[in-house]
C-alpha cells in the first residue's frame, strides 16, 4: 500500500480521532442525541480540517515557530466562522440546534491536534489527506453513534419513526450516560477493527505496535 | 531581539488581516440572507400565532417583566387593519438545562391566544416534549402541553399541578415554562389595559 493511501486511512480506524486518540470528545458526545445533528456536525468539523489543515500546510514555511499556535487559531477561527455564518444563513434551523458547538470547532483538541502534529510538517497533499481520512474517521464514529442513540433513545432517525408505535423509546440512550455507554462499545469495536486490520498481510503498519 | 519581535509581529498581523479580509467577504455575503433569514422566521411565527394579521409594530420598550429572571426580548401589537387582535411576547427564562424561548399571543380581552416554544433545549423526551405537537398532556382530549393554555386568563395563578397540566417527569420545564407564559401575558396585559384607558 502506498505512503498516500495509509495517510488517509490512518484517521479512519488506525488512528481514529475520536476512538483511537480519544480527542475531541465533549462535543462528540453532546451532539450525537440525533442524527442531523451528528451529519451536521461532522460536515462542518470536516470541512474545518481540511481547509485549515491545507492552508496551515500551505504556510506551513512562513509561519514562525515561536507564533505558530496564534497562528493556528487565527486561520481554524476564520474557517469556524465562515461555517456558522454560512449555517445561518442557509441552514437556520440546523444551525440553532447545533447550538453552540459550531463556534467551539475552534477550540476542538482534533483540529488544534491534527494542525500541530501533522500539517505543519508535511506536504499540503499529505495534509490534505490527513484531513480528510481525519474527517471521515471523525464522521463515521460521530454519525453511526447518533443513529444508535436517536433510534434506541427516541424511535426515529432523522425524524422519521423507524420502530414500531409499541416501541417504548430507551431515553436513556439520548441521556449524557448513554452517550458514554454508546461511545464505550464504538471504542471497542474500533479496537476489534483496528485488530483485524493490522493482522491482515495487506496491512498498514501499526507505529505503537499493536493492542 | 526587537527586531525578530517586530518581526514576528508583522507575521502575526499579516495572518490576522488574511483571515479579517476573508471572514470580511464571507460575511458580507450572507449577512443580509441571515437578516432576511430571521425576518422571516419572526413573520412566520408572528403569523401562526395570529393568523389574520396584517401588519405589527414593535412596542417591547413599553413591556417590563415583572419577575426579574425572565426577559421579555419582543412585543409586537398586532392589528388587522384598524383593529388592535392582540399582543405578541417573545420572552426568555430560565428552564432545566438552559434559557428557554417562549412566542405567547395575547388577547385584547386579556385571554392567551397561542403559545409557541421557539427555544428550549431541556431533555429529549421529558422536557422536550413541552415542543412536542404530538406529545399531549391531556390524553383524552388531546391537548399539548401550549396547548393548554388557549383561551386562559392571563389573571390565573399558572400554578403547575394546579391549572397547569405537568409534563410527565419534567416538572422543572414545566413550572419554567407556565412561568413565562404568566409573565409576558401580564406584561401584555398591563399594556393592553394602559391602551385601552388610554383610548
Amino acid at each position: 500500500m502506498n505512503q498516500r493511501t495509509s495517510v488517509f486511512l490512518q484517521g479512519l480506524v488506525i488512528e481514529n480521532p475520536l476512538a483511537i486518540i480519544m480527542i475531541g470528545l465533549c462535543s462528540a458526545l453532546a451532539v450525537t442525541t440525533s442524527v442531523a445533528n451528528g451529519i451536521g456536525m461532522s460536515l462542518a468539523m470536516t470541512f474545518v480540517l481540511v481547509t485549515s489543515e491545507v492552508i496551515i500546510s500551505l504556510f506551513r514555511k512562513l509561519i514562525p515557530e515561536s507564533v505558530r499556535i496564534p497562528i493556528f487559531i487565527i486561520i481554524i477561527a476564520a474557517f469556524t466562522t465562515m461555517v456558522d455564518l454560512v449555517m445561518k444563513a442557509y441552514f437556520p434551523d440546523l444551525s440553532k440546534a447545533m447550538g453552540v458547538f459550531i463556534p467551539l470547532i475552534v477550540v476542538n483538541c482534533i483540529i488544534m491536534g491534527r494542525v500541530e502534529a501533522f500539517a505543519s510538517k508535511q506536504s499540503v497533499s499529505n495534509a490534505f489527506l490527513d484531513a480528510l481520512g481525519m474527517g471521515l474517521g471523525y464522521t463515521w464514529v460521530l454519525i453511526s453513534m447518533s443513529v444508535v442513540r436517536e433510534l434506541l433513545g427516541n424511535g426515529t432517525i432523522l425524524g422519521i419513526q423507524i420502530m414500531p408505535e409499541a416501541y417504548q423509546p430507551i431515553l436513556f440512550f439520548v441521556l449524557p450516560p448513554g452517550g458514554f455507554l454508546v461511545f464505550a462499545l464504538f471504542i471497542s469495536f474500533n479496537l476489534f477493527m483496528k485488530k483485524k486490520w493490522t493482522k491482515s498481510p495487506s496491512g498498514i503498519s501499526d507505529p505503537e505496535g499493536g493492542n | 531581539m526587537i527586531k525578530s519581535m517586530l518581526k514576528l509581529g508583522i507575521v502575526l498581523a499579516l495572518f490576522a488581516s488574511g483571515a479579517c479580509g476573508a471572514l470580511a467577504i464571507v460575511y458580507s455575503i450572507t449577512g443580509p440572507v441571515i437578516k432576511t433569514q430571521e425576518e422571516r422566521a419572526l413573520n412566520a411565527a408572528l403569523k401562526d400565532i395570529f393568523p389574520t394579521a396584517d401588519s405589527f409594530k414593535d412596542i417591547t420598550r413599553e413591556l417590563t417583566s415583572s419577575d426579574p429572571k425572565i426577559e421579555i426580548l419582543n412585543a409586537y401589537e398586532m392589528k388587522e387593519g384598524d383593529k388592535l387582535l392582540g399582543v405578541a411576547v417573545k420572552a426568555t427564562g430560565p428552564s432545566y438545562s438552559t434559557n428557554a424561548i417562549l412566542l405567547t399571543g395575547i388577547n385584547t380581552d386579556g385571554t392567551i391566544k397561542q403559545v409557541r416554544v421557539l427555544q428550549l433545549s431541556d431533555t429529549p423526551g421529558l422536557g422536550a416534549n413541552a415542543a412536542n405537537p404530538a406529545y399531549y398532556v391531556d390524553k383524552a382530549r388531546k391537548i399539548t402541553f401550549t396547548g393548554q393554555f388557549i383561551g386562559k386568563k392571563t389573571t390565573d395563578p399558572f400554578i403547575v399541578k394546579d391549572d397547569v397540566q405537568t409534563l410527565t417527569a419534567a416538572t422543572i420545564t414545566s413550572r419554567s415554562l407556565s412561568e413565562i407564559v404568566k409573565v409576558s401575558g401580564e406584561a401584555a396585559s398591563q399594556y393592553l389595559s394602559r391602551k385601552g384607558g388610554a383610548q
